[in-house]
């Protein structure tokens, strides 16, 4: 215990040794990849469960001249605990439901390499210290979203959705890394512990830029409006892949990094303020978005922005631990709802939901766990995201009456597309062609697992917001009851616009325009796209044509044209005519006389 | 002062030779012109007083040597030298020439003190000389022509292998 | 000194005739110019020297090494107009 609690360096070490010896191997390792990449998430876990009880810090160096260090720090307090826990217990899920989805895939010995890499990745963001090893686990991470959205690299829909997530990531880590180098200047430091407590002190102009910055990097890793068009189009990974990285733990980074650097944000109002905008923005957006989807891992990716808003919207009301617990329920019911789409996509054949219904005879199982994941989406007790939800939304109501509204509008179109979602697949007459089977347990125990603690994790609410320094407010009643009523009316109105007979009903011209426009993300996607990217790509272009090409290739090739010519002058000279070559000595002579006859004057 | 005009003359003769071996494209003209040079040659020998030297020059050139060129034109039946007129190589060649012969002169002029005919250079000194002190060059140079003569030989008979 | 001058002129204008023309009896031609040309000179220092009968014996030996390599010459030229080379630019390759 104490083994484990003294070296939680650990948690990035084992993983990064099993991705290396799984790469090294990659013909070799076949079906024991899954067992061995285990090991990652495992001692997470450990280290995670053993640090819950004290912090443990400390540090490496890493590189030593002369009189300085580098120093790469770590840090496991009760919030890097709590994510190890989050992050071991998920990955460990998605390995082990992978065994079953993933096997007959060809490139099973790199998904669980990548896997591993993540989990080491992630690992470390977690127990950093200082910002530099932080940004590069941040930025590892990234790479391994990269990599795993892009599996299946010979699709180009693929290639290009990876492309698309580490773009647009990619402004949002700029943006931290300006953050770091406003904090570098204002303290002369990057170790954490530094510069956090400098917090208090700094000229405020400073501290709200530098919280800014890092609300952006956080902005872009969670895909929050208007940095959220990656993760629709991150679907396009296996779905395992979807569970680990885009619902439970890369998109939870940036959460969690605003409650690593809470100080900052605490002496910033600015910064707080426009985490609320966002957020609340963000989530009753996308849950407008997720109504109108087809297909069942897009209700996912939007419901996860949504409930990422609410997590924003919570840290922007300065409940950071209430944001933490919500993470944590949706790790789990979020992880949940995508293992058991998977299980669908794997039994059914499709992704489509107008091609699904019925499923829930076919494979009961399944389907029981989903609804598992539904419910505590929904926010129906006692369902633990009833638990995490409702203190959200308190918190946010105490800051801003109409954030608070707003989010009670997010919760009631939460509850409706997940009713909706559910009977769809599920209920219903049977749409598709061929008939469903169930999954194999390889496949379904990490479902049970998953479901298991999306119903049972609201107990653990208050003693990890006391762990995390902040009192759980008991339920207000007002507040929970409301919450419960929207839940059902969203859920009865959701259940009823997935009735069989409203396939065929003729939708009103404003209700189809509406329709197709939340389909699409309400244009975002569009207008970035427009503005944004074709602008960028067109001086990307001109300067590859006008610098690269003309300039610097034309300075290049010219150099090498040049020496070419001067040496086929000097070829010349070796022509084989002994005229030529007379000539040529006569000429030395004349000069070395001649020089001969100047020097001794 | 007649000494000087006959220099002066000699000069002339020689040079004339001299041009018309460079410039002429009839190879018969050039044998003349060979031959008046190396007649101007060795007059200019007599001019310094080296009557041997002068004597020998006619033989084994003028005698030998010219004779030889003439057989190895008439038997080879080369008559003339199709040329282009002056490629730019000629100009250049023409300017290093001139540039030669001026360095020449610059590098030299002061180390020949004004020199003129002299007198007393009997054979018979010459041949105190050539058997005395310079003996073994003498030798050397016996071998040297028969060294010469079996190469010439060697040449001519051998290279029918093909 | 004007014998100087002579005398270098006619090296000078030898080494003309060795680098234009294109015949090559004319080219060994313009060598005996040369030769000619570098005795004279030597001739001329001897003349004003300290023992101008050894200087004839020197220039005697010029003369015999001259007509020596004039044979040797002729006797390349024949071979190679033998196999119907007579002109400098026939005469690029070192072979045969």
């Amino acid at each position: 215990m104490s083994l484990l609690r003294s070296a939680p360096y650990l948690v990035v070490l084992v993983p990064l040794i099993v991705a290396a010896a799984l790469a090294a191997g990659i013909r070799v390792w076949g079906r024991a990849s899954a067992w061995v990449a285990l090991l990652g998430p495992l001692t997470l876990l450990a280290v995670g469960v053993a640090s819950l009880g004290g912090r443990t810090s400390g540090s490496l160096t890493w590189l030593r001249v002369g009189e300085r260090a580098m120093v790469v720090g770590y840090n496991t307090d009760a919030l890097a605990a709590v994510m190890l826990v989050v992050v071991g217990v998920v990955a460990a899920c998605v390995m082990v439901f992978s065994i079953g989805y993933m096997h007959d895939d060809k490139g099973y010995v790199r998904y669980y390499a990548l896997l591993s890499l993540f989990t080491a990745a992630m690992a470390g963001l977690v127990i950093a210290a200082d910002l530099v090893s932080l940004f590069v686990a941040w930025e590892l991470v990234g790479a391994c979203s990269f990599l795993l959205i892009g599996f299946w690299y010979e699709k180009p829909s693929a290639a290009e959705a990876a492309r698309k997530a580490f773009m647009v990531t990619r402004v949002g880590d700029a943006a931290l890394l300006l953050g770091m180098a406003v904090l570098w200047r204002a303290t002369g430091s990057l170790d954490l512990a530094v510069v956090l407590g400098k917090a208090g002190s700094m000229a405020p102009a400073v501290v709200t830029a530098a919280a800014i910055c890092v609300l952006l990097g956080a902005m872009g890793k969670s895909a929050q409006f208007p940095l959220h068009m990656w993760l629709p189009d991150a679907m396009e990974g296996p779905t395992p892949v979807s569970a680990l990285i885009h619902a439970a733990t890369m998109v939870a980074a940036g959460v969690f990094l605003i409650a690593r650097v809470w100080p900052l944000f605490a002496a910033a109002p600015a910064a707080r303020e426009m985490a609320l905008v966002v957020g609340t923005i963000t989530a009753l957006g996308a849950a407008t978005v997720a109504l109108a989807q087809r297909d069942i891992k897009k209700v996912l990716a939007w419901s996860t922005i949504s409930q990422l808003g609410f997590m924003f919207a919570a840290l922007g009301a300065g409940a950071w631990p209430v944001a933490i617990f919500h993470l944590v329920t949706h790790a789990a019911f979020k992880a949940l709802l995508f293992l058991t789409a998977g299980s669908v996509i794997h039994g059914s054949g499709t992704q489509d939901l107008r091609e699904m219904g019925g499923l829930a005879k076919r494979m009961p199982l399944t389907a029981a766990c989903w609804i598992a994941g539904a419910v505590s989406l929904a926010g129906i007790p006692p369902a633990a995201g009833f638990f995490s939800k409702d203190e959200v939304v308190a918190s946010v109501m105490h800051a801003s009456p109409w954030a608070g509204v707003a989010l009670f509008a997010a919760s009631a179109l939460t509850a409706a597309y997940a009713a909706r979602t559910t009977r769809l697949a599920f209920f219903g007459a049977s749409r598709g062609e061929k008939p469903a089977h169930e999954s194999p347990w390889t496949m379904l125990g990490p479902l049970v697992l998953l479901a298991v603690g999306a119903l049972v994790l609201g107990a653990v609410g208050a003693p990890l917001l006391s762990a995390l320094g902040a009192e759980s407010e008991p339920l207000s009643l007002p507040i929970a009851g409301t919450a419960v009523v929207l839940a059902l009316m969203g859920a009865a109105l959701g259940w009823r616009s997935a009735r069989p007979e409203a396939a065929a009903q003729e939708l009103s011209d404003t209700w189809r325009s509406l329709t197709r426009a939340a389909f699409s993300g309400w244009g975002v996607d569009a207008f970035v796209t427009r503005f944004v990217v074709r602008p960028t790509t067109a001086i990307a272009r001109a300067t590859d044509a006008m610098g690269d090409r003309l300039l610097i290739d034309g300075i290049a090739e010219g150099v090498a044209s040049l020496a070419s010519r001067v040496g086929g002058l000097f070829a010349e000279v070796q022509s084989g005519d002994g005229q030529w070559y007379a000539a040529l000595m006569a000429t030395g002579v004349v000069l070395f006389i001649a020089a001969a006859v100047w020097l001794v004057r | 002062m007649s000494t000087t005009l006959l220099w002066w003359g000699l000069a002339a003769l020689t040079l004339a030779g001299a041009a018309v071996v460079l410039l002429t494209r009839e190879m018969m003209r050039m044998i003349i012109g060979l031959g008046a040079f190396l007649l101007g040659i060795a007059g200019l020998y007599a001019w310094f007083g080296f009557g041997l030297l002068a004597v020998a020059e006619l033989f084994v050139y003028v005698g030998g040597v010219l004779v030889l060129f003439l057989l190895a034109i008439t038997a080879m039946g080369r008559d003339s030298d199709s040329r282009a007129i002056a490629r730019h190589f000629d100009i250049g060649a023409a300017v290093i020439c001139a540039g030669l012969a001026v360095a020449l002169v610059l590098a030299l002029q002061g180390l020949l003190p004004a020199s003129g005919p002299v007198a007393g250079v009997t054979v018979e000194k010459t041949a105190d000389a050539l058997l005395g002190a310079w003996l073994p060059q003498f030798e050397i140079a016996g071998v040297v022509l028969l060294a010469g003569l079996a190469a010439a030989l060697a040449i001519v008979q051998g290279g029918d292998d093909e | 000194m004007t014998t100087l001058v002579l005398a270098c002129v006619i090296v000078a204008a030898g080494l003309y005739g060795v680098l234009s023309r294109r015949d090559l009896v004319a080219v060994l031609a313009s060598v005996e110019v040369m030769l000619g040309g570098a005795s004279l000179l030597l001739v001329a220092y001897a003349a004003a020297g300290a023992a101008p009968a050894a200087g004839q014996g020197y220039a005697l030996f010029v003369l015999a090494v001259g007509a020596a390599e004039a044979a040797v010459g002729i006797a390349l030229l024949v071979s190679l107009v033998r196999r119907g080379r007579s002109r400098t630019d026939q005469i690029r390759e070192v072979r045969g």
